[in-house]
C-alpha cells in the first residue's frame, strides 16, 4: 500500500475505504458491515480507539485501534468482494465524513473534472 | 519481392491503410489469449486467484487498477489505425464506459471506467478488429511509437512504420525480455526534424538512407523523463537495417542482465547508461553483438519487403489544381486560413497535405474524446484519408492523406462536431496526463490546471502572437505529461495531502532535447495559472523579432522569468 494512503494522526478519525473486486469502484465500510458507494454512509473510526489490540501506530501515533480494524476487514475481502482495503484519515472540522488529503477527497466524491461522475449527487464535488 | 510479398501484394485493396494487415495466425493467438485471460478472471472472481496472483496478469493485459475504477489501456501500435477500429473504440467506450476516452502520449487509448467482469469481452471485441491491449503495461519493451506523420510528411526520408511493425513482432510475447527490470520504450522515427521524442525513449532509432540507398539508423539510448530525466546518450550512427534486430537484442540484453532490480527507481536503461558510461555500455552491446549468432537475428530485405507489403497504401491523385483550391477557400475564409496554418502538416505528395484535429478544444480535457467524435473522425477518415486515422504523442489526431481541394470540406465537418480548434503547437495545444483525478500514482490534477490554462490563451490571435509555446503538464514525478520536455513544464507535487505545481524552464523534446529546469519553489494550485500568465508577458515584452518562448529563455536565462512568477505569487 501506498503511504499516502496510510496517513493519520492519533487522536483523529478515519474510515476504511477499499475498491469493488468486480467493478472496481470505491467503497466505505459502512455501520452495518456492508460496503457503501456512499462515504456519508461510512463508519467512522477512532484512530486510537478501542477497537483493536495492536498498539503498532502508522505514523508514530497510536493507531491501534484502526489498524487493528483495517486488517479484520482486509482478511475477509475475498468475501466481501473488495481489494485493496485501506483507512482514509478524515478531517476534524467536517460534521460529514471528508477525507484530509486531496487524494481520498477525489475519491469520495469523483473526479473534479467529471462533476457528473460524483458517486452522489448531493456530495459536494468542490475537492479542495 | 518473395512470392510471399507478391502473394500479398496482390490483395492490397482489402488492406487497411496504413497499419499492418492480420493474418490468421494473428487472430488466432489474440482469441487463444483473449479466452486465456477470461479464465484468469474468472478464477479471479472466485477467490481461486489472489489479488496478488492476479495483478501481473491483469497487467499483462493492459488492466490496471487505478483510482476509481479498472482502467484499460490499448495498444494503439506505432499510433495507426483504421474508421474499422475507431468506431469499435467508440462503441466500447458507449457500450462498457462512460462514453469517452482518453488518447495518451504513448499514441494509446485509456478508458477510465472498466469493470473486470467485462474486460474478456472487451479485450475480444478488440480482437475481432485485429486490436488487443498486450504489452501496455508491466516490465517489458511497450508499445512502439513512432511519427505521427509518417508515410506522409514531406521531410521523410524513411516511412518508420515498416520497422516499428517489425519491432513490435520482435518483441512482442519476447521470451528473453518479457520480464525486465522495468518498462522499455521505443520510438522510431524517420525524418530528421525529431517527432517523436527519440532521445526522451530508452531506445530512440533515426532511420535514414545509407550507402545505396539501404536503410541505417541512428541509434540513442538512455534517454527518459521520470524522477531522472536524461536526454539520450547518441550510441551510434548508420546501424545497417539487417542488423537491427540483433543490435537490438543485444543493447536490451546488457540492460536485462545488469539493470538494477534491486530498486525500481534505479531499474531503467538510462540508470544503467549513466553507471556505465556511454563507452561502458556501448563496449557491453558491441562484446554481445559479436558474440551472439548473427545469422539468427538478421533482418534481410525479403522480410523487410514482406512485412512492408501487409500495408496497405493511399492511391494518391489529388486533381490538377488542388492547392490553388485550397488557396481560394483560404483568401475567403479567414477562420480556416487560421486553422489551415496551425492544424496541417507538408505531405510528400504535390495536392495533398496531412491534418491534424485537435483534442485540445479551449478549456477542454486534453486527449479525451466522446464515442461521438471518434464516430464522426472514423466517418470523416473514411471520406477524407483513406479510412486512416494516427494518434499522435502530443494527444491529438491526424488525417494523414488529405486533398488539398478537399480540406475545406474537412474543416467544416470538424466544427460542426467541435474538432476544428486552431491550436496546434501553440500554447494551447497542452499535453496533460489523467493526474490525481483518475490515477493512483499521480500527487496532483493535471487536468484542470490544462483546462484553465487553455482557457485563459484561448484567444486565436493571441496565441498566435505568442507562438510555439509546449506546456506540458504532469501530476507526479512519473511524467506521463512529459513535463521535463515542456517549454515549460509543470509537475504536479503533494505537500502534507494538498496539490502544488513546480514550473520548469526549458525543456525541449526535439532534436534540440533537454531537460526544464526547476523555477522554483512549487506554487498553490490557485496561484499556477496566474504565475504562467505572468511568465508568458514577460517572455512578450522581452523577446526579439521571431524568437520561440524557448529561444528567449536560452538568451535571457531564468531570471527574468522568475522574477514575473515570484514576484506576486
Amino acid at each position: 500500500m501506498d503511504v499516502r494512503n496510510n496517513r493519520r494522526q492519533a487522536g483523529g478519525s478515519s474510515v476504511v475505504t477499499a475498491n469493488r473486486l468486480l467493478d472496481g469502484r470505491i467503497v466505505w465500510l459502512a455501520e452495518d458491515g456492508v460496503w457503501s458507494d456512499r462515504i456519508d454512509a461510512a463508519k467512522v473510526f477512532a484512530n486510537d480507539g478501542p477497537q483493536g489490540g495492536s498498539e503498532r501506530g502508522s505514523e508514530g501515533g497510536s493507531n491501534g485501534g484502526i489498524e487493528s480494524v483495517i486488517a479484520a476487514v482486509a482478511a475477509r475481502q475475498q468475501a466481501d468482494g473488495v481489494v485493496g482495503v485501506y483507512g482514509v484519515q478524515l478531517r476534524d472540522d467536517s460534521a460529514t465524513p471528508v477525507p484530509a488529503t486531496v487524494r481520498e477527497r477525489i475519491r469520495a466524491f469523483g473526479p473534479s473534472v467529471h462533476p457528473e461522475f460524483a458517486p452522489f449527487t448531493e456530495a459536494t464535488t468542490n475537492v479542495r | 519481392m518473395s512470392a510471399e510479398a507478391e502473394t500479398l501484394a496482390d490483395a492490397a485493396p482489402a488492406l487497411p491503410v496504413g497499419h499492418y494487415a492480420y493474418d490468421q495466425v494473428d487472430r488466432a493467438f489474440l482469441h487463444d489469449r483473449v479466452e486465456q485471460f477470461r479464465d484468469q478472471v474468472a478464477r479471479r472472481i472466485s477467490g481461486a486467484l489472489s489479488e496478488d496472483e492476479f495483478k501481473p496478469l491483469r497487467l499483462m493485459n493492459g488492466l490496471y487498477l487505478q483510482l476509481h475504477a479498472y482502467m484499460l489501456r490499448i495498444a494503439i501500435p506505432y499510433g495507426m489505425l483504421d474508421s474499422r477500429q475507431m468506431r469499435e473504440l467508440a462503441h466500447i467506450a458507449r457500450t462498457y464506459d462512460r462514453d469517452y476516452g482518453h488518447f495518451t502520449t504513448r499514441q494509446n487509448l485509456q478508458f477510465n471506467w472498466i469493470r473486470l467482469e467485462d474486460t474478456p469481452d472487451i479485450l475480444a471485441r478488440l480482437a475481432s478488429v485485429d486490436m488487443h491491449a498486450i504489452q501496455t503495461s508491466g516490465n517489458c519493451i511497450r508499445n512502439v511509437t513512432c511519427d505521427q506523420f509518417a508515410g506522409a510528411a514531406a521531410d521523410e526520408l524513411v516511412d518508420p512504420r515498416v520497422h516499428a511493425e517489425i519491432l513490435r513482432q520482435w518483441s512482442t510475447l519476447h521470451p528473453e525480455f518479457s520480464f525486465l527490470p522495468r518498462k522499455f520504450k521505443i520510438a522510431v522515427s524517420g525524418s530528421p526534424h525529431d517527432r517523436v521524442a527519440a532521445r526522451f525513449h530508452d531506445i530512440g532509432l533515426v532511420a535514414k538512407p545509407g550507402h545505396g540507398g539501404k536503410v541505417v539508423f541512428d541509434v540513442f539510448v538512455g534517454g527518459g523523463m521520470g524522477r531522472t530525466p536524461l536526454v539520450g546518450v547518441h550510441l551510434r550512427d548508420n546501424l545497417p537495417e539487417e542488423d537491427l534486430l540483433a543490435y537490438l537484442e543485444a543493447m536490451v540484453r546488457v540492460y536485462n542482465e545488469y539493470g538494477r532490480r534491486d530498486n525500481i527507481y534505479k531499474a531503467r536503461i538510462k540508470i544503467l547508461v549513466q553507471a556505465l558510461g556511454a563507452e561502458g555500455y556501448r563496449a557491453r552491446v558491441d562484446a554481445e553483438f559479436a558474440a551472439m549468432d548473427r545469422a539468427r537475428y538478421r533482418l534481410p530485405p525479403e522480410t523487410v519487403a514482406a512485412i512492408r507489403a501487409r500495408f496497405g497504401t493511399p492511391d494518391l491523385a489529388a486533381p490538377a489544381g488542388a492547392a490553388e483550391s485550397l488557396a481560394a477557400a483560404r483568401a475567403a475564409d479567414r477562420a480556416f486560413d487560421r486553422w489551415a496554418r496551425t492544424n496541417t502538416h507538408p505531405h510528400r505528395h504535390p495536392g495533398y497535405v496531412s491534418a491534424v484535429i485537435s483534442l485540445k478544444p479551449d478549456g477542454g480535457i486534453p486527449g479525451d474524446a466522446t464515442a461521438a467524435q471518434m464516430d464522426r473522425i472514423a466517418d470523416l477518415a473514411d471520406r477524407f484519408s483513406f479510412g486512416e486515422i494516427r494518434i499522435t504523442h502530443m494527444q491529438n489526431i491526424v488525417l494523414g492523406h488529405v486533398r488539398q481541394d478537399q480540406l475545406h470540406a474537412l474543416w467544416q465537418d470538424l466544427r460542426a462536431v467541435g474538432l476544428a480548434t486552431a491550436n496546434i503547437g501553440l500554447i494551447g495545444d497542452i499535453i496533460a496526463c489523467p493526474g490525481l483525478d483518475y490515477c493512483s500514482l499521480a500527487n496532483a490534477r493535471s487536468i484542470p490546471i490544462a483546462q484553465k490554462l487553455s482557457a485563459r490563451f484561448a484567444s486565436p490571435e493571441l496565441q498566435e502572437t505568442i507562438g510555439d509555446l509546449q506546456i506540458k503538464i504532469s501530476g507526479c514525478i512519473n511524467a506521463c505529461g512529459h513535463h521535463h520536455a515542456g517549454h515549460i513544464g509543470i509537475l504536479g507535487v503533494d505537500k502534507k495531502g494538498e496539490e502544488f505545481f513546480q514550473l520548469t524552464l526549458g525543456g525541449s523534446a526535439g532534436n534540440d532535447a533537454a531537460v526544464g529546469q526547476i523555477l522554483g519553489p512549487a506554487l498553490p494550485e490557485d496561484a499556477t495559472v496566474d504565475a504562467i500568465a505572468r511568465l508568458v508577458d514577460a517572455y512578450l515584452v522581452h523577446r526579439n523579432t521571431g524568437e520561440r518562448f524557448l529561444d528567449t529563455y536560452r538568451r535571457l536565462g531564468a531570471a527574468l522569468f522568475k522574477d514575473a512568477v515570484y514576484a506576486v505569487a
